[in-house]
C-alpha cells in the first residue's frame, strides 16, 4: 500500500468515525483517562508505588470523603496540614538554653473536631539522647461558660528526638494532664481527698483512681478537649462517662509549643508538619492504612490501561497470526492447530491464572513474592487469543478462496507475501474492533487476580484496592467510599473501550452493520 | 465428504477425550510442581521439629547419620524421591479415573475430596441454575421485544445496559448489593453474608436471594442484546417474509417460526451458561460466603490443599468439554449443514 493511499484511507475512516457519537464520546473519555494516567506522578508524587504499603501514618484511617458534610447534620473535621509557614516561631536564649515558641491556631467549626494533632519533622543535631530538646505544649481553648480556666498544659518536659512523630491523642501524659485540668475546673470531685496536695501529688493521686484510669484509657482526647464540656441548659459539666460524645465547641484554639534546647543543639523547622488528623479526608476518603482512595484510583488508571491495552493488542495479534497461519497451511497442520486451540480454550481461565501465578511466585527466589505486571500480561495473552483465532481462521478461509489471491499465487507470490499483503490487511478492521472490545475482559481478569491477592503488593491497582476493602470488611462496615470508586473506575474504563469498539465495528465492518 | 451423524458424534467425542487428557496433564504438571515446593517445606519443618524433640529427650544433638536417615524417610514419605514425570502421570491417571483421594486438611467438614465436592456442587447448582433460568427468561423476553422494534427506546436502553454490565465485575456488583440491601436499606441481615453457615431452608433461600439478584443484574443485559441480534438476523430471512405474506399472525411468526430458527445458537448459549456455572464463580461466592464450588476452590487454595484444587480444575475442564460436545451435537442435529462443514474443513 502506498503512503498516499494509506493517508487517504485513514482520512476516510476518520470522517466516518467522527459521525459516531458514542464512539467520539468514548474517544474523548479515553484521552482523559490517558492524560490522568500519564500525569499521576506529577499530580501526586512519583514514589507512590514504593510507599504504598507504608508511609501514611499521619492520615486518618477509614475516613469518609470531606463532602459528606454537606449531606449530614453532623459535620466532621477535614484533614488539615500546617507547614512552617502557618506557624509563628519566636526564639529566645537565656542561661545557655534556647527556647523556641511555636504558636499556631486551629479554628474549629465542626461537630466532630479532628481525631488527633500530630507534630512531625522537627530536626535537631543532638548527639546523645540526653541532649534532646524538651517540649512543652499548652492549649488555649475558646471561652466556654462555666469553665474558669481556658488554658491547659498538656505536655511538659517531653524529650523530643530528631524527626520524631508526636501524636497527641495517644500520649498518656496529655490524657492525664487533661483530666487534671478537668478536675481543677471542677468537672468532677474525688472522695477522701486531702485538700493540701500539690499539683504533682494530685496527678499521682488521679492515676490511682480506677474509674478515672478507665476513662483515660478510652478518652478521645482531641474530641474532648475541643468539645462542649459544659451542658448549655443545665450549666453543669458533662459526666466523664459521656465525655467521648460531646459536640464540638466552635472557636479558635491556640496551641503553644515550647521547645527548649541545650547549647550547641540546633533545631530545624523547615520540614516541620503539623497534622490536624481529620474525621474526613479529601475528595474520596481513605482506607484502613490511611491511604487516600483518590491517589490509588489515579495510579490504578495506569495499571488498568497498561494491562488492558497490552493484553488486548498482543492477544488479538497472536490470535490473528495463528488463525491465518492455520487457514493458510490447511490439511493436518490446520487440524493440529485447531485441536490445540480447543485444548487451550478448554482450560478454565481463572483457575489457570491462579495456578500459573502461584507457580511463577513459587519459582522466584524471594518468599512471598508475587508475579510482576509483565508476567501477568504474558499469562493473560497465553489464555486470551483463542476467540480471535477461531474467527480469524474462518475469515481467512473465505479470503483464501477469493480469485485475487488465486491470481497472486498464479503470478508466483510467496506465502509471506500472500499472507501479509492480501489476507492480513483484510482482517485488520476486524482486529481493531476486537482489540478494543477485549480490553474490558483483560481489566476484569486483572481485577479478579488482584482481588484474590495474587498480584504484586506494590502494584497500585483497582482490584487490589477492592481486595483491601474486602479484607477491611468495608461492605459490612459501610465504608462505601472504599468499595464504590474502584469498581466504578473498572466499569468506566471497560465502558469506554466497549463504546470505541462498537463504533469501530460499525465503521470498519459495514457488512455487519445492523439496521 | 459428508459424514454420517454417528461418525460425526464419535469424532467429536474422541477429540474431546484427547483434549481432556492433555488439559489434565498440563494442570497435573503445574500441581505437582506446587506440591513439591509445598512438601519440601513440610519435610524441612518436620525435620527441625523431630531434631528438637530428640534434643529435649536425650539432651544431646543427634548424630549426622540419624538426621540423614530421618531425612531420607521423610522424603520417601512425601514421595519426593519419585521422579517428577512419574508423579505427573500418576496424578493425571488418578484424576481422570475419578480417584481424587483425600485432602491434607478438612474442607467443608470432611477429608474426602469427593465428599467435599458432593457437598459443594448442589449449592452451586441451586444458586447459579436459578439465576441462569431467570436470566434466560428475561433475556428471551426482552431480546425478542427489542428485535421487533429495533431502534426503539427500549432497544437502545438494552444496548447501553449490555455495554455497561459487561464491563462490571460481578463480584463488585455483589459488594455493592450487600452495601445497599444490608447496610443502607437493612432489608436483609448482614449476618447472612459474614459466614458460610447454612442453618435452615428459609435461611438458605434468604441467603440466596442477593447473589441470584446480582448475577441476573450482571448478565441479563448481554443476554438480551445477543438474543436480539440473533433474532434480527432471522427476522430478515425470506421464510419470515413468506409467513407474514401468508397472513400468519405476528405472534406466531415471532414465537413459532423465528424463535425456532434462532434456537441453535440460543441453545448453545444456554448449554455453556448452565454447565459453565457449575464450577462456580470463585470471587462471587467468596463475597457472599456461599459454600459452593467457588468457595471450596478458594479455601482449598488458601490452605494449600492441592488434591482438592486438582479435582475442581478437572471438573471445570470436563464441564467445558461436555458443553462443547453437547453444543456440537445439538448443532449437528438441528442443522445438518454443520456436519458437512466440520468434515469439509478437514
Amino acid at each position: 500500500m502506498r503512503w498516499v493511499d494509506f493517508k487517504d484511507s485513514v482520512k476516510r475512516f476518520w470522517n466516518d468515525y467522527k459521525r459516531e457519537k458514542s464512539g467520539m464520546f468514548g474517544l474523548i473519555l479515553l484521552v482523559i483517562l490517558i492524560v490522568l494516567a500519564v500525569s499521576a506522578p506529577y499530580l501526586t508524587s512519583p514514589d507512590v508505588p514504593q510507599k504504598w504499603q507504608v508511609g501514611w501514618q499521619t492520615n486518618p484511617k477509614n475516613a469518609p470523603p470531606t463532602w459528606v458534610n454537606r449531606f449530614s447534620s453532623i459535620s466532621k473535621a477535614p484533614h488539615l496540614v500546617y507547614s512552617v509557614k502557618d506557624v509563628h516561631i519566636t526564639r529566645n536564649s537565656s542561661n545557655g538554653y534556647t527556647t523556641y515558641v511555636l504558636t499556631f491556631a486551629y479554628k474549629n467549626k465542626y461537630y466532630l473536631p479532628p481525631k488527633d494533632v500530630v507534630i512531625t519533622g522537627i530536626l535537631n543535631n543532638a548527639s546523645t539522647p540526653s541532649q534532646n530538646p524538651q517540649m512543652t505544649l499548652w492549649v488555649i481553648r475558646p471561652p466556654e461558660r462555666g469553665i474558669k480556666n481556658n488554658t491547659m498544659l498538656l505536655i511538659s518536659g517531653y524529650s523530643l528526638p530528631s524527626n520524631y512523630t508526636f501524636q497527641l491523642s495517644s500520649s498518656q501524659d496529655a490524657k492525664l494532664n487533661f483530666l487534671f485540668w478537668l478536675y481543677k475546673n471542677g468537672a468532677f470531685k474525688l472522695n477522701n481527698m486531702t485538700p493540701i496536695l500539690n499539683a504533682q501529688m494530685l496527678r499521682l493521686y488521679l492515676t490511682m483512681n480506677n474509674t478515672l484510669m478507665q476513662t483515660m484509657g478510652t478518652v478521645d482526647l482531641v474530641r474532648a478537649l475541643m468539645g462542649q464540656l459544659v451542658n448549655k441548659s443545665t450549666g453543669k459539666f458533662v459526666p466523664l462517662t459521656l465525655i467521648n460524645n460531646v459536640p464540638g465547641l466552635e472557636g479558635l484554639y491556640t496551641f503553644k509549643v515550647y521547645i527548649t534546647a541545650p547549647q550547641g543543639v540546633k533545631l530545624n523547622f523547615n520540614h516541620m508538619k503539623i497534622y490536624f488528623v481529620g474525621r474526613t479526608y479529601g475528595i474520596l476518603g481513605t482506607d484502613q492504612m490511611g491511604r487516600p482512595i483518590a491517589v490509588g484510583l489515579l495510579w490504578g488508571t495506569r495499571v488498568a490501561l497498561a494491562i488492558g491495552i497490552s493484553v488486548s493488542v498482543t492477544s488479538v495479534l497472536l490470535g490473528i497470526f495463528i488463525g491465518v497461519t492455520s487457514a493458510y497451511l490447511g490439511g493436518w497442520k490446520d487440524e493440529l492447530i485447531q485441536r490445540f486451540t480447543e485444548f487451550m480454550a478448554s482450560l478454565p481461565l481463572l483457575p489457570m491464572l491462579i495456578l500459573l501465578s502461584l507457580w511463577i511466585a513459587s519459582r522466584s527466589a524471594a518468599q512471598s513474592s508475587k508475579i510482576t505486571l509483565w508476567q501477568l500480561v504474558a499469562i493473560m495473552v497465553i489464555f486470551g487469543w483463542m476467540g480471535t483465532e477461531k474467527i480469524a481462521r474462518s475469515m481467512a478461509l473465505q479470503i483464501k478462496e477469493q480469485t485475487y489471491v488465486e491470481a497472486a499465487r498464479a503470478l508466483g507470490a510467496g506465502t509471506g507475501r500472500i499472507v501479509f499483503k492480501h489476507i492480513v490487511p483484510q482482517l485488520l478492521p476486524y482486529a481493531f474492533a476486537s482489540m478494543a472490545l477485549s480490553v474490558p475482559g483483560a481489566i476484569l481478569a486483572e481485577a479478579g487476580l488482584s482481588f484474590l491477592n495474587l498480584t504484586s503488593q506494590n502494584m497500585v491497582s483497582w482490584g487490589r484496592m477492592l481486595n483491601n476493602a474486602y479484607n477491611n470488611g468495608a461492605t459490612v462496615n459501610g465504608y462505601w467510599w472504599q468499595v464504590i470508586p474502584p469498581g466504578l473506575a473498572i466499569a468506566i474504563v471497560g465502558f469506554v473501550f466497549v463504546l470505541i469498539g462498537v463504533s469501530l465495528d460499525k465503521v470498519l465492518n459495514p457488512k455487519l452493520r445492523r439496521i | 465428504m459428508a459424514m454420517s451423524y454417528g461418525k460425526y458424534v464419535a469424532y467429536r467425542i474422541v477429540n474431546a477425550l484427547i483434549i481432556l487428557f492433555f488439559a489434565t496433564l498440563l494442570s497435573a504438571s503445574l500441581f505437582v510442581q506446587l506440591a513439591i515446593v509445598e512438601d519440601k517445606g513440610l519435610v524441612q519443618a518436620q525435620l527441625t521439629q523431630q531434631i528438637q524433640t530428640y534434643v529435649k529427650r536425650h539432651h544431646t544433638q543427634p548424630t549426622q547419620e540419624w538426621i540423614q536417615k530421618l531425612n531420607q524417610s521423610l522424603i520417601h514419605q512425601y514421595k519426593l524421591d519419585v521422579p517428577y514425570w512419574k508423579r505427573v502421570l500418576e496424578t493425571t491417571k488418578n484424576t481422570i479415573l475419578w480417584r481424587w483421594g483425600s485432602s491434607q486438611s478438612a474442607l467443608f467438614g470432611t477429608y474426602d475430596v469427593r465428599k467435599q465436592i458432593e457437598i459443594a456442587l448442589p449449592r452451586t447448582i441451586l444458586m447459579f441454575t436459578t439465576a441462569t433460568v431467570i436470566v434466560i427468561l428475561i433475556g428471551i423476553a426482552l431480546g425478542v421485544k427489542s428485535a421487533q422494534n429495533p431502534g426503539s427506546y427500549m432497544d437502545r436502553t438494552i444496548a447501553i445496559l449490555s455495554m455497561v454490565t459487561t464491563s462490571l465485575p460481578m463480584w463488585w456488583l455483589g459488594m455493592l448489593m450487600i452495601l445497599i440491601f444490608c447496610v443502607w436499606l437493612g432489608i436483609l441481615p448482614i449476618k447472612l453474608y459474614t459466614t458460610p453457615r447454612i442453618t435452615s431452608t428459609i435461611q438458605l433461600l434468604k441467603k440466596m436471594s442477593l447473589p441470584v439478584f446480582t448475577i441476573v443484574l450482571n448478565v441479563f443485559g448481554a443476554w438480551a442484546w445477543t438474543i436480539r441480534n440473533i433474532m434480527i438476523g432471522v427476522l430478515q430471512e425470506d421464510f419470515i417474509m413468506a409467513a407474514r405474506a401468508k397472513g400468519v399472525p405476528e405472534n406466531k411468526v415471532i414465537y413459532g417460526h423465528a424463535l425456532k430458527a434462532a434456537a441453535p445458537p440460543i441453545v448453545t448459549m444456554i448449554i455453556f451458561a448452565m454447565l459453565g456455572s457449575l464450577s462456580g464463580a470463585i470471587i462471587t461466592e467468596i463475597i457472599f460466603n456461599w459454600p459452593g464450588m467457588g468457595l471450596l476452590y478458594w479455601q482449598a487454595l488458601m490452605s494449600n490443599v492441592i488434591t482438592t484444587v486438582m479435582a475442581l480444575t478437572y471438573i471445570s475442564i470436563l464441564l467445558y468439554l461436555v458443553s462443547m460436545i453437547l453444543a456440537d451435537l445439538l448443532y449437528g442435529w438441528l442443522d445438518p449443514r454443520v456436519r458437512v462443514g466440520a468434515a469439509g474443513s478437514r
